[in-house]
Protein backbone atom coordinates (compact mmCIF):
# COMPACT_ATOMS: atom_id res chain seq x y z
CA UNK A 1 0.00 0.00 0.00
CA UNK A 2 1.61 2.97 -0.72
CA UNK A 3 1.98 5.80 2.17
CA UNK A 4 -0.71 8.03 0.96
CA UNK A 5 -3.07 5.11 0.60
CA UNK A 6 -3.80 5.61 4.30
CA UNK A 7 -4.79 9.27 3.16
CA UNK A 8 -7.71 8.45 1.67
CA UNK A 9 -9.29 7.67 4.65
CA UNK A 10 -9.80 11.51 5.48
CA UNK A 11 -12.16 12.16 2.53
CA UNK A 12 -15.24 10.42 2.91
CA UNK A 13 -16.59 11.38 -0.45
CA UNK A 14 -14.53 8.71 -2.08
CA UNK A 15 -16.21 5.70 0.38
CA UNK A 16 -19.81 7.17 -0.63
CA UNK A 17 -19.11 7.37 -4.55
CA UNK A 18 -17.12 4.73 -6.47
CA UNK A 19 -15.12 7.27 -8.02
CA UNK A 20 -11.68 7.81 -9.55
CA UNK A 21 -11.39 11.46 -8.95
CA UNK A 22 -9.29 13.05 -11.44
CA UNK A 23 -10.83 16.47 -11.40
CA UNK A 24 -8.31 18.28 -8.86
CA UNK A 25 -7.49 21.36 -10.73
CA UNK A 26 -11.58 22.13 -11.11
CA UNK A 27 -11.36 21.56 -7.39
CA UNK A 28 -10.39 19.18 -4.75
CA UNK A 29 -11.84 17.04 -2.67
CA UNK A 30 -12.05 18.01 0.79
CA UNK A 31 -10.83 16.30 4.08
CA UNK A 32 -13.40 15.93 6.90
CA UNK A 33 -12.14 18.16 8.92
CA UNK A 34 -12.52 21.06 6.85
CA UNK A 35 -16.30 20.20 6.54
CA UNK A 36 -16.19 19.52 10.15
CA UNK A 37 -14.95 22.80 10.39
CA UNK A 38 -18.91 24.37 9.40
CA UNK A 39 -20.57 22.39 11.72
CA UNK A 40 -18.04 23.88 14.77
CA UNK A 41 -18.32 27.68 13.26
CA UNK A 42 -21.74 27.61 13.31
CA UNK A 43 -22.40 25.71 16.20
CA UNK A 44 -20.51 27.57 18.21
CA UNK A 45 -19.68 31.00 17.54
CA UNK A 46 -21.69 32.17 14.63
CA UNK A 47 -21.43 35.87 14.45
CA UNK A 48 -20.49 38.72 11.86
CA UNK A 49 -17.24 39.74 12.39
CA UNK A 50 -15.15 43.48 13.34
CA UNK A 51 -18.86 45.12 13.47
CA UNK A 52 -20.64 44.08 17.59
CA UNK A 53 -18.37 43.93 20.60
CA UNK A 54 -20.39 40.66 22.02
CA UNK A 55 -18.67 37.36 23.42
CA UNK A 56 -19.85 35.92 19.71
CA UNK A 57 -18.58 38.40 17.88
CA UNK A 58 -15.44 38.79 19.71
CA UNK A 59 -14.93 34.57 18.88
CA UNK A 60 -16.01 35.13 15.17
CA UNK A 61 -13.37 38.04 14.55
CA UNK A 62 -10.52 36.24 16.19
CA UNK A 63 -11.15 33.11 14.09
CA UNK A 64 -11.33 34.94 11.18
CA UNK A 65 -7.99 36.92 11.58
CA UNK A 66 -6.59 33.97 12.76
CA UNK A 67 -7.56 32.12 10.17
CA UNK A 68 -5.93 35.20 7.49
CA UNK A 69 -2.50 35.02 10.02
CA UNK A 70 -2.42 31.43 9.10
CA UNK A 71 -2.94 32.01 5.25
CA UNK A 72 -0.06 34.81 5.38
CA UNK A 73 2.15 32.27 7.25
CA UNK A 74 1.59 29.70 4.60
CA UNK A 75 2.66 32.25 1.44
CA UNK A 76 5.09 33.51 3.97
CA UNK A 77 3.75 37.23 3.60
CA UNK A 78 5.74 39.71 5.52
CA UNK A 79 1.94 40.82 7.48
CA UNK A 80 -1.67 39.97 7.87
CA UNK A 81 -2.46 43.48 6.16
CA UNK A 82 -1.64 41.71 3.00
CA UNK A 83 -3.99 39.34 2.29
CA UNK A 84 -7.25 40.16 0.78
CA UNK A 85 -9.76 37.33 1.27
CA UNK A 86 -12.04 37.09 -1.96
CA UNK A 87 -14.23 34.58 -3.32
CA UNK A 88 -11.67 32.92 -5.28
CA UNK A 89 -9.53 33.36 -7.63
CA UNK A 90 -11.49 34.81 -10.21
CA UNK A 91 -12.53 38.03 -7.82
CA UNK A 92 -9.06 38.16 -6.72
CA UNK A 93 -7.95 38.77 -9.97
CA UNK A 94 -10.73 41.24 -11.22
CA UNK A 95 -9.69 42.95 -7.67
CA UNK A 96 -6.22 43.38 -9.04
CA UNK A 97 -6.69 44.41 -12.53
CA UNK A 98 -10.04 46.71 -12.01
CA UNK A 99 -7.78 48.31 -9.51
CA UNK A 100 -4.68 48.65 -10.98
CA UNK A 101 -5.53 49.97 -13.89
CA UNK A 102 -8.05 52.45 -12.42
CA UNK A 103 -5.01 53.58 -10.65
CA UNK A 104 -2.80 56.14 -11.61
CA UNK A 105 0.30 53.63 -11.30
CA UNK A 106 -0.38 53.34 -14.95
CA UNK A 107 -0.17 55.94 -17.20
CA UNK A 108 -1.50 55.97 -21.22
CA UNK A 109 1.55 55.61 -22.63
CA UNK A 110 2.49 52.23 -20.54
CA UNK A 111 1.11 48.96 -20.70
CA UNK A 112 0.00 45.00 -19.28
CA UNK A 113 1.11 42.39 -20.33
CA UNK A 114 -0.17 38.92 -19.74
CA UNK A 115 -0.85 35.85 -21.91
CA UNK A 116 -2.85 33.66 -24.18
CA UNK A 117 -2.10 30.83 -21.79
CA UNK A 118 -4.29 32.39 -19.14
CA UNK A 119 -7.70 31.37 -17.92
CA UNK A 120 -10.38 33.75 -18.71
CA UNK A 121 -10.24 35.59 -15.04
CA UNK A 122 -6.50 36.37 -15.82
CA UNK A 123 -6.93 37.57 -19.48
CA UNK A 124 -10.48 38.63 -19.90
CA UNK A 125 -10.41 41.06 -16.87
CA UNK A 126 -7.34 42.79 -18.41
CA UNK A 127 -8.56 42.89 -21.73
CA UNK A 128 -11.96 44.37 -20.36
CA UNK A 129 -10.61 46.59 -18.18
CA UNK A 130 -8.09 48.16 -20.29
CA UNK A 131 -10.91 49.02 -22.81
CA UNK A 132 -13.41 50.37 -20.10
CA UNK A 133 -10.31 52.40 -18.87
CA UNK A 134 -8.29 53.26 -22.09
CA UNK A 135 -5.12 51.47 -20.82
CA UNK A 136 -2.84 49.63 -23.20
CA UNK A 137 -3.02 45.45 -22.70
CA UNK A 138 -1.01 43.19 -24.32
CA UNK A 139 -0.76 39.71 -25.25
CA UNK A 140 2.14 37.08 -25.34
CA UNK A 141 1.01 34.58 -27.97
CA UNK A 142 2.43 30.72 -26.89
CA UNK A 143 3.62 28.34 -29.42
CA UNK A 144 1.93 25.21 -30.06
CA UNK A 145 0.49 25.45 -26.11
CA UNK A 146 4.14 25.94 -24.77
CA UNK A 147 4.95 29.19 -22.17
CA UNK A 148 8.39 30.00 -23.46
CA UNK A 149 9.56 32.27 -20.21
CA UNK A 150 12.26 33.72 -22.81
CA UNK A 151 10.03 34.79 -25.33
CA UNK A 152 7.98 36.74 -23.05
CA UNK A 153 10.74 38.69 -21.54
CA UNK A 154 11.31 39.76 -24.75
CA UNK A 155 8.22 41.58 -25.04
CA UNK A 156 8.69 43.50 -22.09
CA UNK A 157 10.32 47.07 -22.32
CA UNK A 158 10.44 50.24 -20.32
CA UNK A 159 6.72 50.69 -20.39
CA UNK A 160 5.51 47.40 -19.15
CA UNK A 161 4.11 48.34 -15.88
CA UNK A 162 2.14 45.12 -14.86
CA UNK A 163 2.95 41.77 -16.22
CA UNK A 164 0.28 39.20 -15.15
CA UNK A 165 0.91 35.35 -15.97
CA UNK A 166 0.25 31.78 -14.46
CA UNK A 167 2.53 30.14 -12.49
CA UNK A 168 0.98 26.64 -13.78
CA UNK A 169 -1.45 26.32 -16.77
CA UNK A 170 -4.98 24.57 -15.61
CA UNK A 171 -4.57 23.65 -19.51
CA UNK A 172 -1.38 21.50 -19.30
CA UNK A 173 -0.19 21.64 -16.08
CA UNK A 174 3.16 23.60 -17.42
CA UNK A 175 4.85 25.54 -14.60
CA UNK A 176 6.42 28.87 -15.48
CA UNK A 177 9.98 29.67 -14.38
CA UNK A 178 8.24 32.61 -12.06
CA UNK A 179 11.69 33.69 -11.25
CA UNK A 180 13.27 33.43 -14.16
CA UNK A 181 10.61 36.11 -15.29
CA UNK A 182 10.20 38.35 -12.30
CA UNK A 183 14.12 38.73 -12.27
CA UNK A 184 14.36 39.01 -15.91
CA UNK A 185 10.96 41.57 -15.24
CA UNK A 186 12.81 43.64 -12.83
CA UNK A 187 15.90 44.04 -14.74
CA UNK A 188 14.53 45.92 -17.49
CA UNK A 189 12.40 47.83 -15.14
CA UNK A 190 12.97 48.08 -11.61
CA UNK A 191 9.04 48.92 -10.83
CA UNK A 192 7.16 46.86 -12.83
CA UNK A 193 4.40 45.09 -11.04
CA UNK A 194 3.92 41.00 -10.74
CA UNK A 195 0.56 39.97 -10.89
CA UNK A 196 1.03 36.69 -10.76
CA UNK A 197 -2.77 33.52 -11.06
CA UNK A 198 -1.63 31.04 -8.70
CA UNK A 199 -4.76 28.74 -8.81
CA UNK A 200 -3.11 25.74 -9.68
CA UNK A 201 0.33 26.26 -8.37
CA UNK A 202 -0.46 27.44 -4.92
CA UNK A 203 -2.15 24.01 -3.81
CA UNK A 204 0.93 22.38 -5.25
CA UNK A 205 4.44 24.25 -4.94
CA UNK A 206 5.87 26.18 -1.74
CA UNK A 207 4.87 29.67 -2.38
CA UNK A 208 7.50 32.31 -0.59
CA UNK A 209 6.36 35.51 -2.17
CA UNK A 210 9.11 36.89 -0.44
CA UNK A 211 11.88 34.94 -1.65
CA UNK A 212 10.19 35.75 -5.51
CA UNK A 213 9.46 39.17 -4.99
CA UNK A 214 5.76 38.84 -5.73
CA UNK A 215 3.95 41.80 -5.69
CA UNK A 216 0.60 40.04 -6.31
CA UNK A 217 -0.70 36.20 -6.73
CA UNK A 218 -4.12 35.30 -6.25
CA UNK A 219 -5.54 31.39 -5.65
CA UNK A 220 -8.28 29.57 -4.49
CA UNK A 221 -9.28 27.96 -1.39
CA UNK A 222 -11.28 25.19 -3.13
CA UNK A 223 -8.53 24.28 -5.22
CA UNK A 224 -6.33 23.16 -2.37
CA UNK A 225 -8.63 20.80 -0.02
CA UNK A 226 -10.26 24.33 1.49
CA UNK A 227 -14.11 25.16 1.18
CA UNK A 228 -15.61 27.04 -1.81
CA UNK A 229 -16.33 30.27 -2.29
CA UNK A 230 -12.89 31.19 -0.18
CA UNK A 231 -9.72 32.79 -2.24
CA UNK A 232 -6.92 35.00 -1.45
CA UNK A 233 -5.41 37.65 -3.09
CA UNK A 234 -2.04 38.37 -1.63
CA UNK A 235 -0.36 42.07 -2.40
CA UNK A 236 2.97 43.84 -0.96
CA UNK A 237 1.71 46.52 1.11
CA UNK A 238 2.99 49.86 -0.17
CA UNK A 239 1.05 49.13 -3.18
CA UNK A 240 -1.94 48.01 -1.82
CA UNK A 241 -2.31 51.33 -0.03
CA UNK A 242 -2.22 53.14 -3.83
CA UNK A 243 -5.00 51.33 -5.00
CA UNK A 244 -8.24 52.43 -5.24
CA UNK A 245 -10.90 49.70 -3.78
CA UNK A 246 -12.96 47.65 -6.05
CA UNK A 247 -16.10 47.18 -4.03
CA UNK A 248 -17.81 49.79 -1.76
CA UNK A 249 -20.09 48.79 0.86
CA UNK A 250 -20.32 48.40 5.23
CA UNK A 251 -17.01 47.74 6.91
CA UNK A 252 -14.25 49.15 4.08
CA UNK A 253 -15.05 52.61 5.36
CA UNK A 254 -13.50 55.17 7.39
CA UNK A 255 -15.80 58.20 7.17
CA UNK A 256 -18.89 58.71 4.82
CA UNK A 257 -20.42 62.10 4.27
CA UNK A 258 -22.78 63.27 1.51
CA UNK A 259 -19.59 65.18 0.16
CA UNK A 260 -17.18 62.07 -0.25
CA UNK A 261 -16.05 58.78 1.38
CA UNK A 262 -12.54 57.95 2.73
CA UNK A 263 -11.83 54.44 2.86
CA UNK A 264 -10.69 52.27 5.91
CA UNK A 265 -7.21 50.77 6.03
CA UNK A 266 -5.57 47.55 4.12
CA UNK A 267 -6.52 44.82 3.90
CA UNK A 268 -10.14 46.03 5.00
CA UNK A 269 -10.18 48.74 2.43
CA UNK A 270 -10.94 45.63 0.06
CA UNK A 271 -12.85 43.87 1.57
CA UNK A 272 -16.73 44.68 2.17
CA UNK A 273 -19.86 43.02 3.27
CA UNK A 274 -20.25 39.91 5.67
CA UNK A 275 -17.41 37.38 4.93
CA UNK A 276 -17.41 33.95 4.33
CA UNK A 277 -15.87 33.36 8.07
CA UNK A 278 -16.72 29.64 8.38
CA UNK A 279 -15.48 29.34 4.88
CA UNK A 280 -12.28 30.95 5.67
CA UNK A 281 -12.09 29.33 9.17
CA UNK A 282 -12.44 25.56 6.95
CA UNK A 283 -9.81 27.50 4.27
CA UNK A 284 -7.54 28.12 7.91
CA UNK A 285 -8.02 23.93 8.38
CA UNK A 286 -7.48 22.93 5.61
CA UNK A 287 -4.26 24.53 5.20
CA UNK A 288 -3.38 22.83 8.80
CA UNK A 289 -4.24 19.65 7.11
CA UNK A 290 -1.46 20.33 4.46
CA UNK A 291 1.01 21.86 6.48
CA UNK A 292 0.78 18.52 9.03
CA UNK A 293 1.11 15.96 6.20
CA UNK A 294 3.85 17.93 4.76
CA UNK A 295 3.29 20.41 1.55
CA UNK A 296 6.47 19.02 0.27
CA UNK A 297 5.38 15.28 0.60
CA UNK A 298 2.24 16.24 -1.21
CA UNK A 299 4.61 17.97 -4.24
CA UNK A 300 6.64 14.97 -4.18
CA UNK A 301 3.51 12.47 -4.21
CA UNK A 302 1.48 14.66 -6.93
CA UNK A 303 4.79 14.73 -9.25
CA UNK A 304 4.91 11.12 -9.30
CA UNK A 305 1.48 10.35 -10.09
CA UNK A 306 1.76 13.41 -12.70
CA UNK A 307 5.49 11.05 -14.34
CA UNK A 308 3.50 8.40 -14.23
CA UNK A 309 0.18 9.42 -16.10
CA UNK A 310 2.43 10.94 -19.10
CA UNK A 311 4.36 8.04 -19.20
CA UNK A 312 1.95 5.77 -19.52
CA UNK A 313 -0.47 7.67 -21.68
CA UNK A 314 2.26 8.40 -24.01
CA UNK A 315 2.58 5.04 -24.91
CA UNK A 316 -1.48 5.22 -26.79
CA UNK A 317 -0.82 6.44 -30.12
CA UNK A 318 -4.48 7.32 -30.35
CA UNK A 319 -4.22 10.01 -27.75
CA UNK A 320 -2.99 13.74 -28.64
CA UNK A 321 -1.17 14.87 -25.87
CA UNK A 322 -0.80 18.95 -24.73
CA UNK A 323 2.20 20.52 -23.02
CA UNK A 324 5.62 20.51 -22.37
CA UNK A 325 4.64 16.26 -21.63
CA UNK A 326 8.08 16.25 -19.27
CA UNK A 327 8.98 16.89 -15.48
CA UNK A 328 7.94 20.95 -16.36
CA UNK A 329 4.57 19.25 -16.41
CA UNK A 330 2.92 19.04 -12.65
CA UNK A 331 -0.84 17.54 -11.54
CA UNK A 332 -2.20 17.80 -15.52
CA UNK A 333 -2.56 15.80 -18.31
CA UNK A 334 -4.51 17.19 -21.06
CA UNK A 335 -5.45 15.48 -24.24
CA UNK A 336 -7.81 14.03 -26.68
CA UNK A 337 -8.87 10.98 -28.37
CA UNK A 338 -7.97 11.11 -31.91
CA UNK A 339 -11.74 11.42 -33.95
CA UNK A 340 -13.43 11.59 -30.60
CA UNK A 341 -15.07 14.64 -28.85
CA UNK A 342 -13.69 15.28 -25.61
CA UNK A 343 -17.19 15.51 -24.11
CA UNK A 344 -18.49 11.84 -25.54
CA UNK A 345 -14.81 10.69 -23.89
CA UNK A 346 -15.29 12.15 -20.47
CA UNK A 347 -19.05 10.79 -20.44
CA UNK A 348 -17.52 7.26 -21.45
CA UNK A 349 -15.05 7.64 -18.79
CA UNK A 350 -17.64 7.82 -16.37
CA UNK A 351 -20.12 5.79 -17.17
CA UNK A 352 -17.47 2.81 -17.82
CA UNK A 353 -15.32 3.31 -14.59
CA UNK A 354 -16.50 6.33 -12.43
CA UNK A 355 -13.74 8.39 -13.60
CA UNK A 356 -14.07 11.74 -13.36
CA UNK A 357 -12.39 14.23 -15.76
CA UNK A 358 -13.17 17.39 -17.07
CA UNK A 359 -13.56 18.03 -20.72
CA UNK A 360 -14.20 21.39 -22.45
CA UNK A 361 -12.03 24.57 -22.91
CA UNK A 362 -11.40 24.62 -19.27
CA UNK A 363 -12.19 28.47 -19.02
CA UNK A 364 -9.23 29.02 -21.86
CA UNK A 365 -10.44 29.84 -25.40
CA UNK A 366 -7.18 31.56 -27.10
CA UNK A 367 -5.12 28.78 -25.50
CA UNK A 368 -7.36 25.87 -27.48
CA UNK A 369 -7.69 28.31 -30.18
CA UNK A 370 -3.61 28.55 -30.38
CA UNK A 371 -3.40 24.58 -30.25
CA UNK A 372 -5.76 24.29 -33.02
CA UNK A 373 -8.75 22.58 -31.15
CA UNK A 374 -11.69 23.89 -29.71
CA UNK A 375 -11.83 21.69 -26.42
CA UNK A 376 -9.95 18.71 -24.99
CA UNK A 377 -10.15 16.30 -21.90
CA UNK A 378 -7.73 16.99 -18.75
CA UNK A 379 -7.08 14.61 -15.69
CA UNK A 380 -5.99 16.07 -12.65
CA UNK A 381 -4.25 14.71 -10.02
CA UNK A 382 -3.95 14.99 -5.90
CA UNK A 383 -2.28 13.32 -3.45
CA UNK A 384 -5.16 11.16 -2.64
CA UNK A 385 -4.96 9.56 -6.38
CA UNK A 386 -3.07 6.31 -6.90
CA UNK A 387 -1.09 4.76 -9.80
CA UNK A 388 -4.05 1.78 -9.63
CA UNK A 389 -6.72 4.57 -10.94
CA UNK A 390 -4.53 6.07 -13.32
CA UNK A 391 -4.36 2.17 -14.47
CA UNK A 392 -8.11 2.34 -15.16
CA UNK A 393 -7.84 5.46 -17.11
CA UNK A 394 -5.48 3.79 -19.56
CA UNK A 395 -7.30 0.86 -20.23
CA UNK A 396 -10.91 2.86 -20.18
CA UNK A 397 -9.48 4.79 -22.92
CA UNK A 398 -8.19 1.48 -25.05
CA UNK A 399 -12.23 0.40 -24.64
CA UNK A 400 -13.15 3.89 -25.69
CA UNK A 401 -11.34 3.66 -28.65
CA UNK A 402 -12.47 0.40 -28.76
CA UNK A 403 -16.60 1.37 -28.84
CA UNK A 404 -16.16 4.31 -31.12
CA UNK A 405 -14.60 2.13 -33.89
CA UNK B 1 -28.39 6.61 -18.90
CA UNK B 2 -26.89 3.83 -19.08
CA UNK B 3 -23.76 3.38 -21.65
CA UNK B 4 -25.31 1.39 -24.09
CA UNK B 5 -28.36 3.77 -24.36
CA UNK B 6 -26.34 6.94 -24.81
CA UNK B 7 -23.84 5.63 -27.04
CA UNK B 8 -25.76 2.63 -28.94
CA UNK B 9 -25.47 1.62 -32.55
CA UNK B 10 -28.15 4.10 -33.63
CA UNK B 11 -26.91 6.95 -32.13
CA UNK B 12 -22.94 6.62 -33.04
CA UNK B 13 -24.78 5.73 -36.66
CA UNK B 14 -26.22 8.63 -36.95
CA UNK B 15 -23.26 11.02 -35.43
CA UNK B 16 -21.34 9.01 -38.41
CA UNK B 17 -23.73 9.66 -41.28
CA UNK B 18 -23.15 12.39 -43.29
CA UNK B 19 -26.25 12.33 -45.26
CA UNK B 20 -27.45 16.10 -43.86
CA UNK B 21 -23.89 17.01 -43.42
CA UNK B 22 -23.27 19.05 -45.98
CA UNK B 23 -23.75 22.67 -47.72
CA UNK B 24 -27.21 23.06 -49.62
CA UNK B 25 -28.50 25.40 -52.07
CA UNK B 26 -30.70 27.16 -49.16
CA UNK B 27 -32.71 30.52 -48.31
CA UNK B 28 -31.84 30.42 -44.53
CA UNK B 29 -29.32 29.76 -42.32
CA UNK B 30 -29.35 29.81 -38.29
CA UNK B 31 -26.11 29.53 -36.36
CA UNK B 32 -26.25 28.14 -32.74
CA UNK B 33 -22.64 28.04 -30.36
CA UNK B 34 -23.04 26.10 -27.16
CA UNK B 35 -20.37 28.45 -24.64
CA UNK B 36 -19.20 25.83 -22.20
CA UNK B 37 -17.93 23.56 -24.75
CA UNK B 38 -17.39 25.99 -28.01
CA UNK B 39 -19.62 23.43 -29.97
CA UNK B 40 -21.38 25.42 -33.40
CA UNK B 41 -23.50 24.10 -35.15
CA UNK B 42 -24.87 25.77 -39.02
CA UNK B 43 -27.98 25.27 -40.13
CA UNK B 44 -29.15 25.83 -43.41
CA UNK B 45 -32.69 25.53 -44.77
CA UNK B 46 -34.16 25.59 -48.35
CA UNK B 47 -37.80 26.76 -47.66
CA UNK B 48 -40.46 26.46 -50.32
CA UNK B 49 -43.28 28.69 -49.43
CA UNK B 50 -43.91 27.47 -45.41
CA UNK B 51 -42.42 24.08 -46.33
CA UNK B 52 -38.97 22.63 -45.58
CA UNK B 53 -37.92 21.35 -48.80
CA UNK B 54 -34.48 21.06 -47.52
CA UNK B 55 -32.21 21.17 -44.64
CA UNK B 56 -28.57 20.52 -43.72
CA UNK B 57 -26.07 21.22 -40.98
CA UNK B 58 -22.38 22.01 -40.74
CA UNK B 59 -20.33 22.72 -37.36
CA UNK B 60 -18.23 20.56 -34.81
CA UNK B 61 -19.74 18.36 -31.83
CA UNK B 62 -19.71 15.87 -29.79
CA UNK B 63 -21.19 12.45 -30.59
CA UNK B 64 -24.69 13.42 -28.96
CA UNK B 65 -25.02 17.05 -30.62
CA UNK B 66 -24.07 15.27 -34.01
CA UNK B 67 -26.60 12.51 -33.61
CA UNK B 68 -28.94 14.75 -32.68
CA UNK B 69 -28.82 17.45 -35.21
CA UNK B 70 -28.84 14.70 -38.24
CA UNK B 71 -32.14 13.52 -36.79
CA UNK B 72 -33.81 16.96 -36.72
CA UNK B 73 -33.09 17.00 -40.14
CA UNK B 74 -34.70 13.90 -40.89
CA UNK B 75 -37.54 15.01 -38.40
CA UNK B 76 -38.24 18.29 -40.28
CA UNK B 77 -37.68 17.65 -44.14
CA UNK B 78 -40.51 17.89 -45.62
CA UNK B 79 -42.68 19.69 -42.68
CA UNK B 80 -44.43 23.13 -42.72
CA UNK B 81 -43.48 25.33 -40.17
CA UNK B 82 -45.77 24.79 -37.56
CA UNK B 83 -45.15 21.72 -37.81
CA UNK B 84 -41.99 21.72 -37.73
CA UNK B 85 -42.03 23.89 -34.99
CA UNK B 86 -44.45 21.48 -33.22
CA UNK B 87 -41.85 18.61 -33.27
CA UNK B 88 -39.13 20.94 -32.13
CA UNK B 89 -41.57 21.86 -28.93
CA UNK B 90 -41.81 18.34 -28.33
CA UNK B 91 -38.47 17.44 -28.63
CA UNK B 92 -37.21 20.38 -25.90
CA UNK B 93 -40.15 19.29 -23.66
CA UNK B 94 -38.80 15.81 -23.92
CA UNK B 95 -35.19 17.01 -23.04
CA UNK B 96 -35.94 18.86 -20.16
CA UNK B 97 -37.72 15.69 -18.55
CA UNK B 98 -41.38 17.44 -19.01
CA UNK B 99 -43.82 15.20 -20.18
CA UNK B 100 -44.26 15.47 -24.10
CA UNK B 101 -46.34 13.72 -27.06
CA UNK B 102 -44.50 10.32 -27.45
CA UNK B 103 -45.99 10.27 -31.19
CA UNK B 104 -44.95 13.45 -32.48
CA UNK B 105 -41.41 13.08 -31.13
CA UNK B 106 -41.21 9.44 -32.56
CA UNK B 107 -37.78 7.73 -32.67
CA UNK B 108 -36.10 11.04 -31.15
CA UNK B 109 -37.92 9.24 -28.41
CA UNK B 110 -34.53 6.96 -27.69
CA UNK B 111 -32.69 10.19 -26.36
CA UNK B 112 -35.49 10.52 -23.35
CA UNK B 113 -33.14 10.10 -20.90
CA UNK B 114 -30.67 12.85 -21.59
CA UNK B 115 -33.03 15.03 -19.09
CA UNK B 116 -31.10 13.18 -16.44
CA UNK B 117 -28.00 14.23 -17.64
CA UNK B 118 -28.11 17.95 -17.19
CA UNK B 119 -24.26 18.60 -18.56
CA UNK B 120 -24.98 16.81 -22.03
CA UNK B 121 -28.50 18.36 -22.38
CA UNK B 122 -27.07 21.30 -24.11
CA UNK B 123 -25.29 18.84 -26.35
CA UNK B 124 -28.44 17.61 -27.29
CA UNK B 125 -30.56 20.33 -27.73
CA UNK B 126 -28.52 22.82 -29.22
CA UNK B 127 -29.85 22.22 -33.07
CA UNK B 128 -33.19 21.89 -31.78
CA UNK B 129 -32.94 25.71 -30.09
CA UNK B 130 -31.07 26.97 -33.30
CA UNK B 131 -33.87 25.71 -35.24
CA UNK B 132 -36.71 26.95 -33.13
CA UNK B 133 -35.21 30.37 -33.31
CA UNK B 134 -34.68 30.45 -37.42
CA UNK B 135 -38.29 29.23 -37.97
CA UNK B 136 -40.04 31.19 -35.70
CA UNK B 137 -38.38 34.33 -37.20
CA UNK B 138 -39.27 32.99 -40.13
CA UNK B 139 -42.92 32.49 -39.49
CA UNK B 140 -43.12 35.73 -37.46
CA UNK B 141 -41.60 37.55 -40.72
CA UNK B 142 -44.48 35.74 -42.86
CA UNK B 143 -47.17 36.68 -40.61
CA UNK B 144 -46.17 40.67 -40.72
Amino acid sequence: MSLFQKYRNDFPILDKNNIIYFDNAATTLKPKRVVDSFEKYYNNFNSNVHRSSHKLSAESTKIYENSRKNIADFINAESTDEIIFTKGTTEALNLISSSLIRSDLISEDESVLTTTLEHHANFVSWQQYGKIFGKNVHYYKNNNGIFNEDDFIKLIDKKTKVIAFTALTNVTGQVTDIGKIINSARNINKNIIIVIDGAQYVPHFKTDVRKYDIDFIAFSGHKMLGPMGTGVLYGKKNILKKLPPYMFGGEMIDSVTTEDTTFNIIPFKFETGTPDVAGFYGLSEAINYMNETGTDKIHERVKELTMYALEKLKTLDFLDLYGTLDENQHSIVSFNVKDIHPHDVSQFLNDSDGIAIRSGHHCAQPFHKELGIYSSCRASFNFYNTEEEIDTLYDALLKIRRWFK
Amino acid sequence: MKLEDLYGDVIIDYAKNTKFKKHIEHNHEAHGKNTSCGDEIELEFNLNGDIIKDISYTGHGCIISQASTAMLCEALKGKNINSALNIINEVIKMSRGETFDKKTVDSLEMFEDISTLPMRVKCFSLSWHTAEEKLTEVKENDES
